[in-house]
């Protein structure tokens, strides 16, 4: 679906922020991209929705390159959350939000509305059509630039830091929409710093570092092969603990769940049972 | 001896339907580590904001019951004379930013309290080496990193030499790397320079290796408050925390059922060692 063949950019000369990168995204793909601040992970972003172009390298969408799309063109197919979703609400009602997008690409008034109810409804906030936007919790309103995105019937769903500020409900209940969505087909690119999300939910990581992609593969395999501090990341609990027991018999997980199955499974064979 | 004392408070924003604090009573001590945790819309934030004393001299609104901090009751003090004792760094940090470069910016307190020159001089220069930013006195504030711009408002505060210092989520936009770097730069500034510090933090297991103190709100009001260990058990006991429990806790917990009791772990390592001597007796067991 998007493919990305060794892109460099820079927004000043001799001052690279993206170098020399090459990925594919897949359809249904769910995908981590993480890295220290200044990685290049936003960046990488905006290249995909063709709000800053290629200095060097090609970027293809369903096999044609993107340097003739505007962000208009991209924004029919991929939805974009901020990490700061208050900066892309700018209407009175919830419903009025999100049927903006559908109205701007030429969809009538009761069809952008319909479509606007279904996704409101897709995010939980059926009920929340007249709320107005700035008065919603963070959670809320994190939901509700998803319905928006949500509205223009994306393949590609892209979120920078959608949980920070969250509290651990609220995450949960977002992660949770998540899995949902990546279930019903949404390919899925999540930039974050949560190590624990990572583990817990996302199979395929990407680690960018210094503009350029170090890693890209499993999970797992990230956190069970490589020394992830020197990147910036920090080891999730369960794999620290993980790692320090495997002497002693017990396999590795990267989730708290895992490890906890992994210690009981180790000390039934240790007694025998 | 209690640094902060807060007894009976209750406020309302102006035109608020409801109030944010509900009779909260407290006390945090001097050279405390507190943690403050609760959901969105807990009161956590309101709760900061009365202790700085911007509420209510800033926001207005309705209060009741007392706040002091340090030996000053912040309804009586003016909001001056409780920033000389209350350093606060807030959520949206880029917003109290508000000069060109970066020792400008430490200066600029100092500054509005009529400081000497040499003395701001001095003092810009031991906050900027406490938060790990000497050399980029001259830079733009604009060009530093989520971090940096956090640690330099961190700075700013430290350079009012204040006695208790008050975050409201603090790492919500920095990388782990940076985070980390952060509590233990608050840990340093407990231990070394003996500050009261208070925190708000969703991500629990962040504090959990410094705090000495947790508090929990619910709906404006205090639902524990204690230790760490005390605060982790009773929420470990509430189904709808359980998500909110640092991973370490939530592991501990997962396992003691089926184990005997763990002690009250505050790092990965400690856990770990544990464990360890837990299997090890197992082993021992099975070839007895």
């Amino acid at each position: 679906m998007l493919e990305f063949n060794n892109v460099s950019f820079s927004y000043h000369k001799n001052c690279p922020v993206v170098s020399d990168l090459s990925l594919t995204v897949n359809p249904g793909e769910y995908i981590a991209v993480v890295g220290r601040n200044g990685s290049g992970k936003t960046t990488l972003t905006r290249l995909i929705m063709s709000l800053v172009k290629p200095v060097k390298g090609t970027i293809l969408f369903d096999g044609e390159t993107t340097k003739k799309y505007a962000p208009a063109d991209m924004a029919r197919h991929i939805g974009y959350v901020f990490q700061n979703p208050s900066r892309q609400m700018f209407h009175d009602t919830a419903i009025e939000e999100v049927a903006f997008g559908p109205l701007q690409i030429g969809i009538s008034k009761d069809d952008a509305i319909k479509q606007a109810k279904e996704a409101l409804a897709k995010v939980g906030l059926n009920g929340y059509e007249t709320a107005y936007p700035s008065g919603l919790s963070k959670g809320q309103k994190q939901r509700l630039a998803v319905a928006s995105a949500l509205s223009m019937a994306p393949r590609l769903l892209i979120l920078d830091e959608p949980t920070s500020g969250q509290d651990q409900q609220d995450k949960a209940l977002f992660l949770t929409l998540l899995d949902h969505l990546h279930q019903k087909g949404l390919a899925i690119i999540l930039i974050t710093h949560d190590m624990n999300i990572l583990a817990e939910k996302v199979a395929r990581t990407i680690v960018m570092c210094d503009g350029t992609k170090v890693y890209d593969g499993s999970t797992a395999n990230l956190f069970q092969f490589h020394d992830v501090e020197k990147w910036g990341l920090k080891k999730p609990t369960a794999v620290t603990i993980s790692h320090k027991l495997s002497p002693y018999g017990v396999s590795f997980s990267p989730t708290v769940d895992g490890l906890i199955a992994e210690f009981k499974a180790n000390e039934r064979g240790a007694v025998g049972v | 001896m209690s640094e902060i004392v807060i007894s009976g408070l209750s406020y309302t924003y102006p035109k608020a339907a409801k109030p944010s604090l509900q009779n909260v009573s407290l006390k945090i001590d001097s050279g405390a580590f507190a943690a403050l945790a609760g959901l969105n819309g807990s009161g956590k934030t309101s709760l900061c904001l009365a202790i700085a004393g911007a509420v209510p001299h800033y926001y207005g609104g309705a209060m009741a019951g007392q706040v002091y901090t340090g030996e000053v009751k912040t309804t009586e003090s003016g909001i001056c004379e409780i920033a000389n004792i209350v350093g606060l760094v807030l959520e949206d940090y880029e917003s109290q930013l508000v000069t060109l470069t970066v020792e400008e910016e430490v200066a600029f307190g100092l500054e509005n309290r009529g400081v000497e020159q040499s003395e701001i001089n001095r003092r810009v220069k031991e906050a900027l080496q406490m938060v790990g930013l000497s050399g980029k006195e001259k830079q733009q504030t604009a060009a530093l990193s989520g971090g940096q711009k956090q640690r330099l408002a961190i700075a700013s505060v430290l350079a009012t030499k204040p006695q208790i210092l008050v975050l409201d989520e603090p790492t919500s936009a920095l990388d782990p790397e940076g985070a980390s770097e952060l509590y233990e730069l608050l840990h340093r500034l407990n231990q070394d320079h003996k500050l009261t510090i208070l925190v708000v933090e969703h991500d629990l297991s962040l504090a959990l290796p410094f705090a000495s103190q947790f508090i929990l709100l619910a709906d404006g009001s205090v639902e524990k408050a204690g230790s760490p260990a005390e605060v982790l058990q009773y929420m470990g006991s509430k189904q709808h925390y359980a998500c909110s429990l640092p991973p370490l806790w939530q592991l501990k917990l997962g396992l003691e059922p089926e184990f005997s009791s763990f002690g009250d772990w505050k790092t990965d390592d400690e856990a770990a060692n544990e464990l360890i001597h837990c299997l090890e007796k197992l082993e021992a067991g099975k070839s007895a």
